[in-house]
């Protein structure tokens, strides 16, 4: 397959634009730029992404119609009607169920064993791309996705922003976002972002490797003064290191869960307010963490929201269960009762409807010092006002536990320690050490009777 | 096929009408409402016939149950709990098999509601089934309907090859355009998981 040309990766591009492209990749502090990408948005496109912005945004999300097994959106009949009649999956199931929770849940594994089987048959082959994603079993899996659904990730950045009363103001010759990874080896590019006028997204590693001198870094960054930045807390940790004068207006946060501690101690060093979002590449922005729901508010009104036991059945708001996900913007993979792995329970807030105590991965149980096994979600609640990046706590077969921090400095090892001390009594604490880019289990357990 | 039957028409009309709760999600392990067991006994009790527990248990609401099968099977019950289907000793053995091997094939091929809705997939049910207990629709001689049952199923098959067959080469396309086309090369989102 040859290389896209230019026109294929930015169509329309207007000569600002491309002035634009230029000034950013070769500015003389920039990094070495080691990819070419682009947004492939064509006009019908951006016809499509305006109209699909102005609904989203204002349709109101409500317990009722997001949340649980009983939710009956407008949308739901003609959305499961279509799902049965056009994806392979599904067809081969007969005819539509009358109730939601006759739909058979499917997880990961369903689409690692044939995503194409989840693809409906409308969807052109042409345009299709992938995202790939490792998740929790290292294996790798491709998700069916559309350049109008990767760009469609804006508008529930918007919708987010917005709640803090942040509307997203940069355009032509500026810098939209700047995406921050810290990795060994990242994809780097520079881009523009037509449904904002062609303002700027940056694509950048912030591992010395790919910046000339250790100086450039902070300068290229307040050179581009980019209005919002997006990272994960280990790129966050490494840019709070740096010289950095610019202000950005968000930080948004995804990939990883922020404890309280770490969120606020992020916004006080950025100066900036800090959006913790719930994420995935399956279903793309899900929740964003609002401290006055006590959880992450959920973001797409075409989306419900349910939980399930670990047999498949639903569970009532307010339950601990797995976050299961049916509807969403992804045409290419419409998700019917998607089991997401990840663990939490619903609650319809003040602050609107919400996944509280979200936690990814199966829960594990802990042997506290009294003999009483505990949920890690207690672990999280403990640490919650630690400023802690990253953290693993293992407990071994004979109960001792080991907590692994990032990053690591007496007085965090001393307020993890008194964190602990009524749970666990002594632990053993030390620096944690994790793979460039990788996902860390956060809890882990030898223990016997540890795993449910 | 020996023996003169009701109307094609009469049987296709009984499946067009089918009433809603035949249609309810089937049994199986602890999820849905309709116990196909159940239906099969009742089913067979309206044309005058006592199943005992070792003829029901094929149809016992199990975990594994194929969801498909299960709502095809109450369909071809409406069918069977009519008049033309009074029943003999053997065409209870013979009807009792359909509903095992037959159902379960003509569910792997399409959902079972078009056994409802669609007139091609109507009569073909109806002449099987009729066909199972060695009868044939009123005007049709044992040949007629016997080529019939062919035609319709054979060009349903045709269908159904050239279907699985386009399916097959668009899940290949799929997959090999997913695993081209690396989405980091070719879209942007302000975030990344």
């Amino acid at each position: 397959m040859s290389d896209p040309t230019d026109d294929e990766r930015y169509p329309g591009l207007t000569e600002s634009g491309r002035a634009h492209l230029k000034a950013m990749a070769e500015h003389a502090a920039a990094p070495r730029f080691r990819n070419r990408s682009g947004h492939r948005l064509l006009p019908e496109d951006l016809t499509a992404l305006a109209a699909f912005e102005r609904e989203t945004l204002a349709a109101p999300i409500r317990f009722s119609e997001t949340c649980g097994s009983d939710a009956r959106p407008d949308w739901l009949p003609d959305f499961l009607r279509d799902a049965y009649a056009s994806v392979p999956h599904y067809r081969r199931l007969g005819p539509v169920p009358r109730a939601l929770t006759d739909v058979p849940p499917v997880s990961r594994a369903d689409f690692a064993h044939d995503i194409a089987a989840f693809v409906p048959d409308h969807i052109p082959v042409d345009r299709l791309i992938n995202f790939r994603t490792t998740g929790t079993t290292g294996h790798p899996l491709l998700i069916a996705s559309h350049p109008r659904v990767a760009a469609s990730y804006l508008t529930f950045h918007k919708r987010a922003l917005a709640r803090r009363g942040l509307h997203l103001t940069h355009g032509a010759g500026e810098v939209g976002v700047m995406l921050l990874g810290f990795q060994k080896t990242c994809f780097t590019y520079v881009s523009v972002t037509p449904q904002m006028n062609e303002s700027g997204l940056i694509k950048l590693n912030l591992h010395a490797d790919d910046w000339t001198g250790p100086a450039d870094r902070a300068r290229y960054i307040d050179a581009m003064a980019p209005e919002v930045i997006a990272g994960d807390p280990l790129s966050f940790t490494e840019y709070l290191t740096l010289a950095v004068r610019h202000r950005p207006r968000a930080a948004l946060s995804v990939a990883m869960a922020l404890s309280d501690g770490f969120r606020a101690h992020l916004e006080s060093a950025l100066g900036c307010p800090v959006f913790d979002l719930y994420s995935m590449n399956e279903a793309g922005p899900i929740g964003v963490y609002e401290a006055s729901a006590g959880g992450h508010v959920l973001l797409q009104p075409r989306m419900i929201v349910e939980v399930l036991d670990a047999s498949g059945d639903p569970l009532p708001p307010g339950v601990r269960g797995e976050i299961t996900l049916t509807g969403g913007f992804n045409f290419c993979l419409p998700l019917l009762r998607y089991r997401t792995g990840d663990f939490g329970r619903l609650a319809d807030t003040p602050a609107g409807p919400a996944i509280l105590d979200l936690e990814g991965r199966k829960p594990v149980r802990f042997r506290t010092s009294s003999g009483a096994f505990i949920n890690n979600i207690d672990l999280s609640h403990a640490l919650k006002h630690v400023p802690l990046a990253q953290f693993r706590v293992h407990q071994f077969a004979d109960g001792q536990v080991l907590c692994g921090l990032a990053p690591f400095s007496a007085g965090i090892e001393l307020s993890v320690r008194d964190a602990l001390a009524p749970i666990f009594g002594a632990v053993e604490v030390a620096a944690l050490t994790t793979e460039p880019g990788g996902k860390p289990l956060q809890y882990t357990s030898d223990l016997d009777g540890a795993h449910l | 096929m020996t023996q003169a039957s009701p109307t094609l028409e009469s049987l296709t009309r009984r499946l067009a009408e089918l009433p809603a709760d035949f249609l309810g999600e089937p049994l199986r392990g602890s999820k849905g409402e309709v116990h196909t067991a159940a239906l099969v006994r009742d089913s067979f009790e309206a044309i005058g016939v006592s199943l005992s527990a070792a003829d029901l248990a094929a149809f016992e609401p199990v975990a594994t149950a194929d969801r498909n099968a299960r709502l095809l099977t109450a369909i071809a019950l409406w069918l069977i709990a009519s008049e033309a289907f009074a029943a003999k000793p053997k065409d209870v053995a013979a009807l009792l098999r359909a509903l095992e091997t037959d159902i379960s094939a003509l569910a792997a091929h399409a959902s079972a509601l078009q056994y409802h809705t669609d007139p091609e997939r109507r009569e073909e049910l109806a002449r099987l089934l009729l066909a199972r207990i060695g009868r044939r629709p009123a005007g049709e001689s044992a040949a007629v309907a016997r080529d019939r049952l062919a035609a319709i199923s054979s060009v349903e098959r045709a269908h159904l090859i050239a279907a699985s067959r386009a399916a097959e080469q668009r899940a290949r396309d799929l997959r090999e355009a997913l695993i081209k086309k690396a989405a980091e090369e070719s879209a942007d989102k302000w975030t990344r998981e």
